[in-house]
């Protein structure tokens, strides 16, 4: 059975230690060129979408599992977050640490049911269970987390130093973080734990024959892919000072997913990218679109339609995204010239 | 507690209705398909466009929503679920909730946001022992177990019928006797579609009918669908009632988590059930 | 009547079939065996429609029929009959005889007629589902479905796979009965059947025919065969 995430095998191989650094402050310029191109705290707001898209690429793209929940572990980590800042004290690193540490609770236990479902019943019940979250946050425990009207949170300057709520020092922080998230996967995904997972989206039962525990591995990826969105939550819970329940509603998965096809699925830097233009196109389309538009946080009125245009376009013509596309380029270009003995 | 049961087996009436084409959907093609959920809702509002131009006539309005909306659920099948045939599930799932955005977002250009009210048709109640049974609510009910009734006697005795149930075992086997099993399945999709919009349009008086409809019943019905089994029209039937009277019964008490509860159903099931294999 | 030449077929990412060359003449049995994995269901699979060779051709009639759908091709005459004994279950024999007629466009009735008259036993079963079969019934319901409508070829695969002797009598003599009346290509694993109805074998191994045994070849018993396999 085909799937969007077979297609990718670029990257896929080990990278050398030694590439790392360099990989890194590659992505650290681009950011910076990204930020002098567009507003600083918009791109810091980027940089954790991409986090979060990093986060399920692991899932979706590495080990070939989709899921329609994602996002309950982006708002559990932002909501840990921000309740720690306004409950217990205004430490942002341990709020960061709250939010990533909800998140992974919650996937641990969830885990245990959703590592016995595959396909179509995995996709879904995440689904129900980021409802389920939705709900918890907007009706359940209203009382602490203020339901439809969000919940402020305000934290004390990390190390004294960086202040989240200034600009260039939020961009900074944020920075860090994610180049900590892509070095981490990156070393996870060249390790034998990364072509375990690789070959079990290829084939399960032969892994599982070969004698290893696949649904351990599964859970344990369910496990990890959801603390990195908890992370990504936290993050931006600590950033933005406000947590509303758009932070766990599940119509941000559709956005992820999104992400994850424009970039190209399996491929760390496609999810960057994506992520990326993912967020140029939503952020511009509203001044592109004509009529009156409101800036709403996630969904936008007339938002629908080019999102559902561009989804349909890229599963029907482009399916490697913009990564995959690029690399078949590249690779005819080179097959090109070594035929002309180049 | 009369009046929630009655309710419950409402609710579970419109989700059957709903239901059915998904699961047929998947069953024989296995794809997932969010974009029923647009024809859903489009035909709702077809319905309530239809409604002035018909003398307010409830039935005819139905009908005439159900006819037009069959070209619609041809499209959607003719050129996108046609071609997700035999494609991964992520591509069938992503590309029919894209459907459903444009959907809902062609239904918020030409309708409009604001919810939309329609009265209730038949707009009598028994009473006895002091409670209120809307007559229309159970009217919803037996045309749920007419329909049961209609698929079961289909799919036993026609031969379209019998065709969809052999190739839903074996489709190689019914290809390989000579019959494209392709123009089946498109058969019963547009079957299932008919059956969303009859759901909606028979539910629409005694709910809200807004753009997001369509999310927001699907969402139910992909509970329903699992726990019921993909494709197995009986358990759709079974599921379906026990979700809407879960649905009543937690509204009752607390009405905000009747959403949530249905899924907590759902995952009881799914722990309580034995491990699928793909 | 079908010559399948050169056929290259990939299936699940791997190539299966590598230049294949089968030949089925009219009025001819013609049996292909060999180990598991050798390709044998592929290539009936390929030569029915359901699969469709990167490279080759196969012609029918001098028609060329690589990549026409097995729907099609099951109204042109080629009736493929799989492995595994697979009936339609929740249905019943009868109705599994209906819906090939139907396909057929053939009259109900008849089609009973001629399959009970392949199996007269199969009568007493009619109105049973047909999951509820043996194992030696369901191949004979499938066979019977396969000739309803007068094919011109049947392909079948594996009719004797899991079957016991008593059985497997039954399966021999229901192929010789259709030998004449219907050109046939059967991969089988029963050696001594093979011998004994074969007008010509062909032995694959590894997605590649590597000997081909004519009736006269067979004279012997089935030694000749076992040693290439």
């Amino acid at each position: 059975m085909k799937t969007l995430a077979d297609k990718s095998t670029l990257n896929s191989g080990v990278t050398s230690r030694s590439m790392v650094p360099l990989e890194l402050a590659v992505i650290a310029v681009g950011f910076v060129l990204v930020a002098i191109f567009m507003r600083v705290h918009w791109t810091t707001n980027f940089m954790i979408f991409c986090m979060l898209v990093l986060s399920y690429d692991l899932l979706y793209g590495y080990m070939g599992h989709l899921s329609f929940g994602h996002m309950l572990y982006f708002g559990a980590g932002a909501y840990a977050a921000g309740l720690w800042l306004v409950r217990i004290n205004m430490s942002c690193l341990q709020a960061i640490l709250a939010g990533v540490l909800c998140s992974a609770l919650i996937a641990a236990v969830l885990g245990c049911i959703v590592v016995r479902t595959r396909g179509a019943t995995f996709a879904l019940i995440n689904m129900a269970f980021n409802e389920i979250g939705y709900f918890v946050v907007y009706s359940a425990l209203r009382d602490y987390t203020h339901g439809e009207d969000g919940l402020s949170c305000a934290g004390a300057p990390v190390l004294g130093m960086i202040d989240p709520y200034d600009e260039y020092h939020a961009f900074g922080f944020v920075l860090v973080l994610l180049l900590a998230v892509f070095w981490f996967m990156r070393r996870l995904t060249s390790s034998p734990y990364g072509i375990l997972i690789r070959s079990i989206k290829e084939n399960e039962k032969r892994v599982s024959f070969l004698g290893y525990n696949t649904s351990a591995f599964r859970w344990l990826t369910f496990v990890i892919a959801s603390s990195l969105a908890g992370l990504a939550g936290a993050v931006f819970a600590v950033v933005q000072g406000f947590v509303s329940p758009m932070a766990i509603s599940s119509f941000g998965n559709v956005e992820i997913i999104f992400a994850v096809l424009i970039g190209g699925a399996g491929n760390l830097y496609g999810a960057l990218i994506g992520g990326v233009i993912f967020m140029v196109i939503k952020n511009f389309l509203p001044v592109i679109i004509p009529g009156a538009q409101k800036l709403v946080d996630f969904t936008l009125p007339q938002w629908e339609l080019w999102l559902g245009i561009v989804l349909l376009i890229i599963v029907f013509a482009l399916r490697e995204g913009v990564v995959g596309f690029c690399a078949a380029k590249l690779s005819a270009i080179r097959a090109g010239r070594t035929s002309e003995g180049i | 507690m009369l009046q929630t049961i009655v309710y419950g087996f409402t609710i579970g009436a419109i989700l059957y209705l709903f239901s059915i084409g998904l699961s047929i959907t998947f069953g024989t093609m296995h794809i997932i398909n969010f974009a029923h959920g647009m024809v859903y809702a489009l035909g709702v509002y077809l319905f309530i466009t239809i409604i002035p131009l018909l003398a307010g006539s409830f039935t005819l309005s139905m009908a005439a929503s159900i006819v037009a909306m069959i070209p619609v659920a041809y499209v959607v099948e003719r050129y996108v679920i046609r071609r997700l045939y035999g494609e991964g599930l992520d591509y069938s799932i992503i590309a029919t909730y894209a459907v459903l955005l444009i959907g809902t977002d062609v239904i918020k250009m030409v309708w409009g946001a604001v919810p939309q009210p329609v009265v209730d048709p038949v707009g009598v109640s028994i009473s006895f022992a002091e409670i209120d049974l809307p007559v229309y609510r159970i009217v919803i009910v037996l045309s749920a177990f007419a329909v049961f009734v209609g698929l079961r006697v289909f799919f036993t005795k026609s031969v379209i019928g019998r065709v969809v149930v052999a190739a839903l075992e074996d489709p190689e086997g019914v290809r390989c006797l000579g019959l494209d099993v392709n123009r089946y399945f498109s058969i019963v999709f547009v079957l299932g579609s008919s059956l969303a919009v009859l759901g909606g349009v028979l539910y629409a008086p005694i709910s809200t009918v807004e753009p997001y409809m369509g999310f927001h019943i699907l969402l139910v019905a992909f509970a329903v669908v699992i726990v019921g089994g993909m494709g197995n029209l009986t358990g759709t039937f079974i599921a379906a009632m026990a979700l809407g009277m879960v649905m009543a019964i937690t509204g009752r008490y607390w009405s905000q988590a009747s959403h949530a509860m249905v899924f907590v159903v759902m995952a009881i099931v799914l722990v309580l059930r034995p491990i699928e294999e793909t | 009547m079908i010559e399948i030449r050169d056929i290259d077929v990939a299936y699940g990412g791997a190539q299966v079939l590598h230049g294949v060359n089968v030949t089925l003449n009219q009025g001819e049995m013609v049996f292909i065996v060999g180990r598991n994995g050798a390709g044998k269901t592929t290539l009936l699979k390929t030569a029915a429609g359901l699969l469709e060779p990167s490279d080759g051709k196969i012609t029918f009639n001098g028609a060329e029929i690589q990549g026409t759908p097995a729907e099609k091709l099951a109204l042109r005459g080629i009736r493929f009959v799989a492995q595994e004994k697979r009936v339609f279950s929740s249905l019943t024999v009868r109705s599994n005889i209906e819906l090939a007629a139907y396909a057929a466009g053939v009259d109900v009735n008849k089609a009973i007629e001629k399959v009970l008259s392949l199996y007269p036993k199969l009568d007493e079963f009619m109105d049973r589902k047909a999951g509820s079969l043996s194992g030696g019934q369901r191949e004979i319901l499938l066979i019977g479905r396969g000739i309803v409508g007068d094919p011109a070829v049947l392909l079948i695969d594996e009719p004797t796979e899991g079957l016991a002797p008593v059985v497997i009598n039954d399966i021999f003599r229901i192929l010789s009965y259709m030998k004449e009346k219907v050109s046939s290509l059967i991969v089988e694993q029963n050696l001594s059947v093979v011998c004994k109805l074969a007008d010509r074998v062909y032995v694959m191994k590894e997605g590649k025919v590597t000997h081909t045994f004519t009736r006269s070849d067979l004279v012997g018993g089935t030694k000749e065969l076992e040693r290439h396999l």
